[in-house]
């Protein structure tokens, strides 16, 4: 067995599922108990998940960034495993923050989208996701994709800053830390752990499959050797 | 490794003027990117000049697009890349040669955009000539380091050109905002703070984008 | 087993995977100096694939190949160790024959590039056409003038991959004599074939199937049995 492949660990499902559901149910009743907000009304409650999601989104590239840093240094593709996992479900929390911050966009000013620098980043933060997963799914050879991929995320990786620096110079509309009831920041914190909970859950169970299927690959290849070799 | 970095340059340029297969397509796309944005414009002159600004930044960044990806498929011929990577230069050596060469058409092209928005839309894009070709340059400079890096993701790739915009066009969205700023500052004569910190931004990116192609290139080519 | 220092080329389990493709499977092999080797198998045995990795252009998966003892490493000078005839011509189409092989004595840093592209186009034969541009000349020109490019820095290991195929008959000959040369010159020679040329020049025949070497004395058809030691 090559190092590609390595233990897939124990199935986390029911410690693992039971827990994301518990902290995931928790988050989502305080949704629903956390006061009304004066000017916007329950429209605001997606904030929650929204703050929570972005919050994923931007983690979850930094991570990605890192684990293919260290791809590009050990050569060992269980890094890029995690870097797909991290990239799909980053890549979701990143249109989930779109979604919902047009949602509260709609609500708040009245227009799905507006070009405002947290916006912007958001957006460019998607497409460097989406260009990252386009990229991955037009090579066949794992190490290439593995190699292209983690260069392209170190890359992005230092761009988003840059974005982030260069929109913040026009003057925006997006709020950045308004007051809150202390009910709703335990609202926010709840739901972010909620979320972060799902999310990792989700990195684990994705990343499991890949083993299981580079594990399978590299069956189906023996016995294929066995074969030629009669 | 300073007269090997010439000598790959003095190549690429020897085998564009041979066969001017680039520059024709790169200067002709950009000509009918001037008109057709410039007809578009129908603005009072303090919108125009924001507007064209960021037209003429985004018609380049079309452009070095198309001089990219050609200058990238120019090498892929006949297994040329194969031999140029196994010969005793280092990767940084080639992605150098290769920036250069993108770069001098790049700005080649702004020798002919820039005049042509100015003729086709009024806008005194050329009012400072040394802070436009400053700002000019580093964009430019800008936009090719992200190009020759990106490119070489796509080598190999059955559809390059949609992955490379798609790679290279959210990068270089900085880029777009910074320069079309202190381009739109510049033509409005107003070299003032405001304008010198984008052009110090520039400055930055540049920097940062040149070093990270430096250091990755080696791992993005290698098989 | 030959003795370590005499040497040019040797892999210990070589493996290469191409997306889910195994190409190379645990290769053990060496070609020591003075040696000519020829390279038997059919299409997509991964006759290519292993020229390109004892080239160092690909990386293996697992294993190692090493030159003279070393093992290839990202260090760039090391390699002027190789020259290489690949598939493709690798040559620059809008460039004279003679600015191809000046830039690839440039890009070896040789001392004095010109003198040694005239030695090397009276040895392949092509002074009379130097200033032609390349996509002027003729298939068989063409295939000297890459070899003249791998030639030019006298590297010590020459890989070639199908240097026969479409050669005519004069142009074959012209080949076997030019690795002749070579081979009585010390220099480690290593060509894949799927025609009978190899007989005239190898020491020794190599047969891959399936990314997998099968050894001479293994096979079982007559061929392999005069190849060894046939042409010496």
């Amino acid at each position: 067995m090559t190092n590609t492949s390595g233990s897939a660990g124990r199935s986390p499902t029911i410690l693992g599922t039971s827990l994301v559901g518990v902290l995931l149910a928790i988050a989502i009743a305080a949704v629903y108990i956390a006061p009304s907000e004066q000017t916007m009304g329950d429209a605001q409650r997606v904030m929650y998940v929204h703050i929570s999601v972005a919050w994923l989104a931007l983690l979850g590239f930094a991570v990605m960034a890192i684990c293919g840093w260290r791809y590009l240094v050990t050569r060992n593709l269980w890094w890029d495993q995690w870097a797909i996992a991290i990239g799909e479900v980053g890549w979701m929390c990143s249109t989930l923050t779109l979604v919902t911050g047009s949602l509260w966009a709609h609500a708040a000013w009245g227009t799905w989208w507006t070009w405002d620098p947290r916006l912007v980043t958001s957006f460019v933060l998607w497409a460097i996701y989406s260009g990252n997963l386009t990229l991955r799914s037009g090579l066949e050879d794992a190490n290439t994709r593995a190699r292209l991929c983690s260069v392209m995320a170190i890359i992005g990786l230092a761009d988003v800053p840059l974005v982030v620096m260069a929109t913040r110079w026009f003057r925006g509309v997006h709020p950045v830390s308004p007051d809150m009831e202390p009910a709703m920041r335990y609202t926010l914190v709840a739901n972010i752990a909620g979320w972060t909970a799902l999310m990792i859950h989700l990195v684990v169970r994705r990343r499991r499959l890949l083993v299981l299927q580079s594990q399978v690959a590299e069956l189906q290849s023996l016995y294929e050797t066995s074969q030629t070799q009669r | 490794m300073a007269s090997k970095l010439w000598w790959l340059i003095h190549k690429d340029l020897m085998i564009e003027y041979r066969t001017r297969q680039t520059w024709t397509s790169m200067l002709l796309l950009c000509v009918i990117i001037a008109v057709v944005f410039s007809l578009q414009v129908k603005l009072p002159m303090e919108h125009r000049t924001a507007t064209v600004s960021t037209m003429l930044w985004l018609a380049i960044i079309f452009a070095s697009q198309v001089v990219v990806e050609r200058t990238g498929i120019a090498e892929h011929q006949d297994g040329c890349w194969d031999a140029l990577t196994q010969y005793p230069v280092s990767a940084s050596t080639i992605y150098l040669a290769k920036l250069i060469v993108n770069l001098v058409a790049i700005l080649a092209l702004n020798c002919v955009m820039v005049p042509l928005f100015v003729v086709l839309t009024d806008v005194p894009l050329l009012l400072h000539a040394g802070a436009m070709s400053l700002v000019i340059g580093l964009g430019s400079l800008s936009v090719a380091a992200i190009g020759t890096l990106v490119s070489a993701a796509t080598f190999g790739q059955r559809q390059r050109g949609a992955v490379l915009s798609l790679l290279a066009l959210p990068l270089v969205l900085p880029v777009l905002l910074s320069a079309s700023e202190a381009t739109r500052l510049a033509a409005t004569n107003d070299l003032g703070n405001q304008w010198w910190r984008w052009v110090q931004f520039l400055g930055a990116f540049t920097i940062v984008f040149v070093t990270l192609g430096i250091v990755l290139f080696g791992a993005m080519i290698e098989e | 087993m030959l003795p370590e220092s005499n040497i040019a080329i040797q892999t210990h389990q070589l493996s290469k995977t191409i997306g889910t493709r195994r190409v190379l499977r645990e290769i053990d092999w060496s070609i020591a100096k003075g040696e000519c080797v020829a390279l038997l198998g059919d299409n997509g045995a991964g006759k290519t694939t292993l020229l390109r990795c004892l080239a160092g252009s690909l990386q293996p998966t697992a294993g190692q190949v090493r030159w003279f003892g070393q093992a290839v490493s990202s260090d760039v000078r090391q390699r002027r160790i190789i020259g290489m005839v690949a598939h493709e011509s690798r040559l620059y189409q809008p460039l004279t024959v003679r600015e191809n092989l000046l830039f690839a004595a440039r890009m070896h840093s040789l001392s004095d590039p010109m003198k040694r592209c005239d030695e090397v186009l009276d040895r392949v034969e092509l002074g009379f056409c130097a200033d032609r541009p390349t996509r002027e000349i003729s298939k068989g020109m063409c295939q000297r003038l890459s070899l003249a490019r791998a030639l030019i820095h006298d590297p010590p290991i020459l890989l070639l991959d199908e240097p026969f195929s479409g050669l005519d008959s004069a142009g074959c000959d012209w080949l076997l004599d030019m690795l002749r040369d070579r081979r009585s010159e010390g220099r480690a020679i290593c060509f894949s074939t799927h025609g009978d040329d190899w007989k005239h020049v190898a020491d020794r025949v190599t047969r891959l199937k399936d990314g997998a070497l099968l050894r001479a004395n293994a096979i079982g058809d007559a061929t392999a049995g005069d190849a060894l030691r046939s042409a010496g």
